[in-house]
């Protein structure tokens, strides 16, 4: 069930990263939160830069999810949904505008302002009123995936190699650490929303199935007939019943710095760069509610996407193995997923769904590019099929 | 919002399960919200409600949801008209404008006049 958005999402990066060059081109700007250069004249410093480049990257999702769970700790719902809505709202239109103009010079064909006003202007508030509001979960469902696709693409493009690599090997362990540690934040977050018994926060969340919140009780306690519709009213809007305390999963964050580089000064871009992040971190994969008014379903972050996403994109964008490389972290990655997937069943309570995922794929990504292709080559040097 | 958000919260895949108050709400939202230059807007009220407007067994909202779903058709017809006719007159006479077709263009295909 979660594993065709996935691969959706994986393909929809992998199509736009072979054929779109942009994506891969290195156009020599960063992002703000990566300052350290990698084309450094020494390999250790090159390593230095990449460290320091992953650690200032992970402090700042820590800062982020930190600020996250006090936000929602003290209530301060409108501040919140306020965030995600205006990171959302860059994504959709912005992001989704640069990437329409990438595809466009690629392919060669002209458009003129009008068709493409009204093309992004549809796409931006049909996706914004589906995510937000009320709209058919198909439709919501494939806005996500693509916004997902597109935050995986401005990745890949403004990290530079090793630092994205590290980034990812450190955001699993970060996320491990948050969400099972007792007092890791995202923990603490996910305990705080079983406590009020209110669903954290709509749109960040891809769900299989759509749940009917009758009673907004914690499946690990009894089904309790009180429903709570009132304080949960500004909450609500959109998404998805939370039934487990759904990660915050932010799509938004986008850099600022890659905005003023872009020569847009849109300040505020900072928090939206941030709470994609923390979101990352958040609890992913949840297990499906067990009241019998819903419809069970599996709920996975969007920053899971995101990530997944970046890695295969990652492989397939500078792996000297090509197709092969690809194709095993695809397959690393659903591994992972269903291994994943199988603890949340045994264990039916949230889980991270990085580090499982991210560790096979690193682990195949590494040992299909410099193992298995100088195999594969040689054997065809040689003319020896096995 | 109105009484419906008392029994949901959340998206809607389910058209099953909400009240049929909600349905005409949503459809009509969906309908006036096309004006504002949404095409696609009609075109998901038209495949989202075109069950609920033909293919079910009558109830008392259904004749507006058919009226809406109606109207929305015919506004998503009249727009793909326009933008059909405007693409195909922009693409065959860009060259032919000059400096007008390339004012107008974002992007202009490298490699012809």
């Amino acid at each position: 069930m979660l594993f065709i958005p996935v691969t959706l999402c994986m393909v929809v990066v992998v199509a736009t990263i072979k054929s779109v060059s942009f994506y891969t081109q290195k156009d020599g700007q960063q992002l703000i939160y990566t300052p350290f250069r990698e084309d450094t004249e020494t390999v250790g410093q090159r390593a230095l830069n990449s460290m320091l480049n992953a650690a200032i990257m992970i402090s700042v999702i820590v800062v982020m999810t930190l600020v996250l769970v006090v936000l929602y700790k003290y209530r301060c719902y409108k501040v919140i949904q306020g965030w995600l809505f205006f990171s959302n709202l860059l994504l959709l239109f912005f992001f989704s505008f640069i990437y329409l103009g990438e595809v466009f010079k690629t392919y060669n064909v002209a458009m003129d302002y009008f068709t493409l006003a009204v093309i992004i202007w549809n796409f931006g508030v049909v996706g914004m009123i589906c995510i937000h509001w009320k709209g058919p979960l198909r439709l919501q469902q494939a806005y996500l995936i693509m916004i997902s696709a597109l935050m995986a693409l401005v990745f890949i493009k403004y990290l530079p190699e090793w630092t994205a690599w590290l980034i990812l090997a450190a955001i699993s362990v970060y996320d491990l650490l948050a969400v099972l540690c007792p007092k890791g934040p995202l923990r603490i977050l996910v305990e705080t929303a079983q406590e009020r018994n209110e669903p954290i926060f709509p749109a960040l969340i891809y769900s299989s199935t759509m749940v009917w919140l009758f009673n907004m009780a914690d499946s690990a306690e009894p089904r309790n007939n009180s429903s709570h519709p009132v304080p949960q009213q500004e909450n609500q809007g959109e998404c998805l019943r939370e039934l487990r305390n759904h990660t915050p999963e932010d799509d938004g964050g986008f850099t600022p710095a890659w905005v003023n580089q872009q020569q847009h000064q849109l300040g505020p871009m900072q928090s939206t760069e941030d709470s994609r992040r923390e979101i990352q971190e958040l609890p992913s994969a949840r297990p499906p509610p067990v009241e019998d008014e819903e419809e069970r379903g599996v709920k996975l972050g969007l920053g899971d996407f995101i990530f997944y996403s970046m890695l295969v994109g990652k492989a397939s964008a500078t792996a000297s193995g090509d197709w092969n490389t690809t194709i095993a972290c695809f397959v690393a990655i659903l591994i992972g997923l269903c291994l994943t997937l199988l603890l949340l069943a045994i264990f039916k309570k949230a889980l991270p769904a990085l580090p499982i995922s991210i560790t096979f794929g690193l682990v195949f990504y590494f040992a299909t590019d410099n193992l298995v292709r100088p195999f594969m080559d040689q054997l065809a040097v040689h003319q020896f099929y096995i | 919002m109105d009484l419906s958000s008392v029994f949901f919260i959340g998206n809607i895949m389910n058209l099953e399960r909400i009240p049929n108050e909600e349905k005409l709400s949503l459809c009509r939202r969906y309908y006036l919200g096309g004006f504002a230059f949404l095409p696609f807007l009609w075109l998901v009220n038209v495949l989202w409600f075109f069950r609920e407007a033909f293919l079910k067994p009558t109830y008392t909202e259904q004749l507006q949801i058919k009226s809406y779903v109606k109207k929305s058709a015919l506004g998503l017809i009249v727009w793909v008209a326009v933008l059909t006719t405007w693409i195909t007159i922009f693409q065959h006479f860009r060259a032919q404008w000059g400096e007008v077709g390339d004012y107008l263009s974002f992007t202009i295909p490298l490699g012809t006049a």
